[in-house]
């Protein structure tokens, strides 16, 4: 008689169910209505028209935009935080980082709503600055993804390599800019991925902060109620192109790192 | 294993995308099975009979009402004990003797539910807007209400013997492949387009026009809604504004038709006046808003907003808790009359006779005098029902609206056009306070004037339909023409920069192998 035999493996079908059916299937349907028109025919004016059509590329671009300023005022900020709580020898440390990441424990919609209040108060109306308020908004809210990271990264790094930088004559600031840059880099490039990514599409923050341009998030919402959901699945599929172009180039430079680190 | 890890990563950075797009999908569709209370009761062999409607949301009592909140009418106190889903299921039984089971869910456009419908969502009996209707009685997707559900010696049929017999006309005269809505619909609540302005910074002749909406005197301080639809036709109405106001053109004595025409005007080169408007307004207002622009009103963010008369009521009722009077106007050159009602799909009621009658009496139901007045004062919005000759819902106004017995300054409202009908006797007139008229009353249940020049938006072809939201993406879009060239400069030398980078790396790196 055949015995079942139960191995590890078999944990992992579960996995491979979920897998299949909710990234493989619905990417399947995307890729199937990005491809077809109203008549279920296969055409690439989908495609075509994405990079034709000025909405899409002033979107793209207009994501863009509010992605890599945020990302840029994000890590501005989280690094030298996440530095300065890495090296600190104060106990009161993971206090302080729970004090930065706690708001990720409130409603996101609340805090959102907490932050117009402010920013009307400090600004009068908020219709003047569409920009700067969408970038503040997802600087706030994107901020411990950043710093968490960072810091963890920093955290891990063997002491020792900066005594032996320091035994070899570096100073605090090349000691900080030949040692503990570079090997933080894997933590900047995730907390970047997880900005930068979300950034792009998050347009409930624009939404509630009275931004009326759209982002792609939005874009392809807006498809979708206009029942053109063949244009819209095109949108989607190119930004997910996109993202995995992010992803694989930032993928390329953690596997480098990883050797430059091991080489060491 | 390493290379497991990442593709896991990236798999699940994938599928993080996907249930994003899900989720904008499904936009709030959320499905809140009604309380499993009559579980308990005894288990019967009788066939239960399930019936599933999907509604707009916060659009049908839940019941629970404080006690204070009591309506105390002439013709007795009106209370909202329990949801008006489970009314519906205990009064079936006692009338019919037949178990319903109702799945009620909600949606948040008109477009989700139509979404959700392509999905292959089924549902039994839906509540969309007229244009909604009337897409879905093209498609054949309706099926027809019953003879009986038009029977007037019915004394069950709420529906019919309380409808209002404005409504009802305007139901029976509209059609649609030469067939009358009436057919396929029952009403359910109505109302029209205006602006809630804050009397304090706007005049009153200001907010009576469409054409506030671009005016740079209010710059930043107007909010718009978020919806092709209500700006196409508040563009409409500012861009045709010397013509819709002509004496010449209200004088005609096919103004109505005239009128209809002219705010259902979809030709390319109206579609581009239109953008070009709404490009200005876009610069001019303060926030496209699809729910926010009631609080932002109520805390003196903005001045005027864009609204629904429903929300309009209670922007302004939520506005006197704060002892900060609004008002609402509808402008004078036209306004978007709307209505939402009940439909029951064919995929669902088809071939089914004990849904079918289900259905018709969940409408009848909710046609019934005292839940149209619990609907009423849950929702905000104004229902199609007069009540006929039950005089609850004239009374339910008249205790909103009508002045104490001590006020002096009172206005007469005359609303007989909505309540007197055939068979039905006495003078609708309210004995309203004389800042009503202007107010809370007026946005409930505007006069005939304002009716006078209301025109319903009917459902654009798909050609028609597909320009229209074309040129709302182009207005909300970023132009990549506008990008300034300093921008370009910067983007420019960062990938420069960026490539530069990279390039010295992997060259370093050569050298060191």
């Amino acid at each position: 008689m055949h015995r079942r035999t139960f191995s590890r493996k078999t944990l992992g079908i579960p996995y491979a169910i979920f897998l299949l059916l909710f990234v493989a299937m619905p990417l399947l349907v995307l890729v199937y209505y990005a491809f077809t028109n109203g008549q279920g025919e296969f055409t690439v004016m989908n495609l075509v028209g994405f990079f034709t059509n000025p909405n899409t590329l002033g979107t793209l671009f207009y994501s863009f935009g509010v992605a890599i300023v945020t990302t840029v005022v994000c890590l501005l900020l989280a690094y030298p935080t996440a530095y300065i709580l890495a090296i600190s020898k104060w106990k009161s440390k993971t206090v302080i980082l729970l004090l930065f990441v706690m708001p990720m424990w409130i409603n996101f919609s609340l805090r959102i709503t907490a932050l117009k209040e402010i920013l009307t108060f400090i600004e009068g109306n908020l219709a003047y600055h569409p920009f700067l308020n969408t970038v503040i908004g997802m600087t706030y809210d994107f901020l411990p993804f950043m710093i968490l990271p960072i810091y963890t990264t920093i955290s891990r790094l063997d002491g020792s390599l900066l005594e032996a930088a320091r035994d070899l004559g570096a100073g605090e600031m090349q000691a900080f800019l030949r040692v503990t840059l570079p090997l933080s880099v894997p933590g900047i490039i995730s907390g970047v991925s997880m900005v930068f990514l979300p950034a792009m599409t998050n347009y409930v923050v624009l939404d509630m902060l009275y931004n009326s341009t759209y982002i792609m998030g939005s874009l392809i919402g807006s498809y979708f109620s206009a029942y053109n959901w063949h244009g819209g699945s095109m949108i989607a599929l190119v930004l997910l192109a996109i993202i995995c172009l992010f992803t694989l180039l930032g993928g390329g430079q953690e596997d480098e790192n990883a050797r430059g680190g091991s080489l060491l | 294993m390493m290379a497991g890890m990442k593709s896991g990563i990236k798999s699940s950075i994938i599928f993080g995308l996907i249930l994003s797009l899900g989720l904008t999908l499904s936009g709030g569709m959320q499905v809140k099975a009604a309380d499993d209370k009559k579980a308990d009761k005894k288990a019967t062999n009788e066939k239960t009979v399930t019936l599933r409607i999907s509604n707009w949301e916060e659009y049908l009592d839940e019941g629970d009402w404080d006690e204070e909140d009591t309506i105390d009418l002439e013709s007795g106190d009106i209370i909202g004990e329990n949801s008006m889903v489970e009314d519906f299921e205990d009064w079936y039984y006692e009338t019919y003797g037949i178990h319903v089971k109702v799945e009620y869910s909600t949606y948040g456009t008109n477009e989700d539910l139509y979404n959700m419908l392509t999905l292959g969502d089924t549902y039994d009996l839906i509540c969309p807007s007229e244009y909604m209707i009337m897409k879905l009685m093209k498609e054949g997707r309706l099926e027809p209400l019953s003879d009986h559900f038009f029977d007037t010696s019915d004394p069950e049929n709420y529906y019919i013997n309380g409808v209002s017999p404005y409504i009802k006309s305007v139901y029976d005269n509209s059609k649609v492949d030469g067939e009358s809505w009436s057919k396929y619909a029952a009403g359910y609540m109505w109302g029209l387009t205006g602006i809630v302005y804050n009397p304090e910074e706007v005049t009153r002749e200001e907010a009576s026009s469409w054409k506030i909406l671009d005016d740079p005197k209010y710059k930043s301080q107007i909010t718009i809604k978020d919806n092709v639809r209500d700006s196409y036709f508040a563009a409409l109405g500012a861009l045709k504004s010397d013509l819709l106001t002509s004496d010449a053109f209200k004088n005609d004595p096919n103004y109505h038709d005239n009128l209809e025409k002219e705010m259902n005007d979809a030709s390319p080169e109206t579609i581009a006046e239109v953008q070009e408007y709404l490009q200005d307004v876009k610069k001019n207002a303060f926030s496209f808003e699809s729910d926010s622009g009631k609080a932002d009103m109520i805390t003196g963010k903005v001045v005027a907003n864009l609204q629904w008369s429903g929300d309009g009521v209670y922007t302004l009722d939520q506005a006197d808790e704060d002892d900060f009077p609004l008002e609402f106007a509808v402008p004078e050159e036209a306004t978007n009359i709307y209505f939402d009602g009940w439909v029951m799909l064919k995929s669902g009621v088809h071939d089914d006779a004990a849904k079918q009658q289900a259905a018709e009496a969940f409408i009848n139901f909710t046609s019934r005098p005292d839940n149209v007045i619990r609907n009423m004062n849950y929702v905000g919005y104004t229902s199609v029902i007069a009540g006929g000759n039950d005089p609850r819902i004239f009374e339910y106004a008249d205790w909103c609206y009508g002045a104490e017995d001590d006020e002096t300054d009172v206005t007469p409202y005359d609303l007989s056009y909505f309540f007197s009908g055939e068979g039905t006797e006495g003078e609708y007139v309210i004995h309203a306070p004389t800042d009503q008229v202007d107010r809370q009353l007026f946005a409930q249940y505007p006069d005939q004037d304002a009716i006078s020049r209301s025109s319903i938006m009917l459902n654009f072809d798909d050609t028609q339909n597909q320009e229209i939201n074309q040129m709302w993406i182009s207005v909300r879009c970023y132009d990549v023409r506008d990008i300034p060239i300093l921008v370009w400069g910067l983007a420019g030398t960062g990938v420069l920069l960026l490539a530069g980078l990279m390039i010295r790396k992997k060259v370093r790196q050569r050298g060191n192998l």
